[in-house]
């Protein structure tokens, strides 16, 4: 099939979004893939996640107040 | 001293722990922060006071970090044995499908909202292997372009796409260890 990933391929690209817009083929691909895999769902989401962390934890080492921790104070 | 070199001083470890996860490596984390102090401390006029003295420094600082790694480039990127490992062998099968279903993380605010998860986050990243640390960091701190990441450290993408992959792998494995499993997740 045209828009056929394996999970490994799958990761990859969710991975490389990070970084790139992906092409149309593969943003297809990945809609396809996420509806027949409940794996592939749930890492998709752990990367967002990450994402979100990572963009949380910038902004508290750039800009929190001082103390040497660089994380949230709750 | 001024009043205003010793809140700069105060700043300098915090500033030196955040040089030395993006550069691993002593001595040049050393030369970035005395390098962004002086910096500081010759112009004092050019911090406005409008954001934080903190905010400021970590401008300056992440421009003397990039010229450390620009200056050390070729070093920056020996891969070792552990920048090598295939994470995908370990991950998934021949047959391209995962040996182990990624887990439900829950609802990210649970985990985001507590400093004990960036206390683990913080760990995992400096548990990256060396050269892919310091290009996840380059992307993710310093929040460069992957062309930038390139340029600056003479890599070709193709090698800059594969150490993004691994060190993103490895964090969520480490997260995955460190944090979520053994909790309930709603």
């Amino acid at each position: 099939m045209v828009f056929s990933r394996s999970c490994r391929e799958v990761t990859r690209l969710v991975l490389e979004s990070e970084d790139r817009e992906l092409p149309l083929a593969d943003r297809m691909a990945l809609q396809i893939h996420w509806r027949i895999c409940d794996g592939c769902t749930k890492f998709r989401d752990q990367a967002r996640l990450m994402r979100q962390a990572m963009k949380r934890w910038r902004s508290y080492r750039d800009d929190g107040e001082d103390g040497d921790s660089g994380t949230p104070s709750s | 001293m001024t009043e205003f070199a010793r809140q700069v001083e105060t700043l300098r470890p915090q500033l030196l722990r955040y040089a030395r996860s993006q550069l691993r490596n002593d001595a040049w984390a050393e030369d970035a922060v005395s390098e962004t102090l002086l910096a500081a401390l010759e112009k004092p006029q050019s911090f406005s006071g409008q954001s934080q003295l903190k905010t400021w420094l970590v401008g300056i600082l992440k421009h003397k970090v990039i010229d450390q790694l620009r200056r050390h480039s070729r070093e920056c990127t020996i891969f070792s044995e552990d920048d090598e490992t295939d994470i995908d062998e370990l991950l998934f099968a021949a047959d391209g499908h995962w040996r182990e279903a990624p887990q439900e993380w829950g609802n990210p605010e649970q985990s985001l909202g507590q400093r004990q998860f960036f206390e683990v986050l913080e760990l995992c990243v400096e548990k990256l292997p060396a050269t892919q640390g310091r290009v996840f960091m380059m992307r993710e701190w310093l929040e460069l372009g992957t062309d930038e990441i390139c340029k600056e450290l003479s890599i070709t993408s193709t090698n800059l796409w594969v150490m993004l992959h691994r060190a993103r792998l490895r964090l969520r494995e480490c997260l995955q260890q460190g944090w979520f499993a053994g909790r309930p997740m709603t």
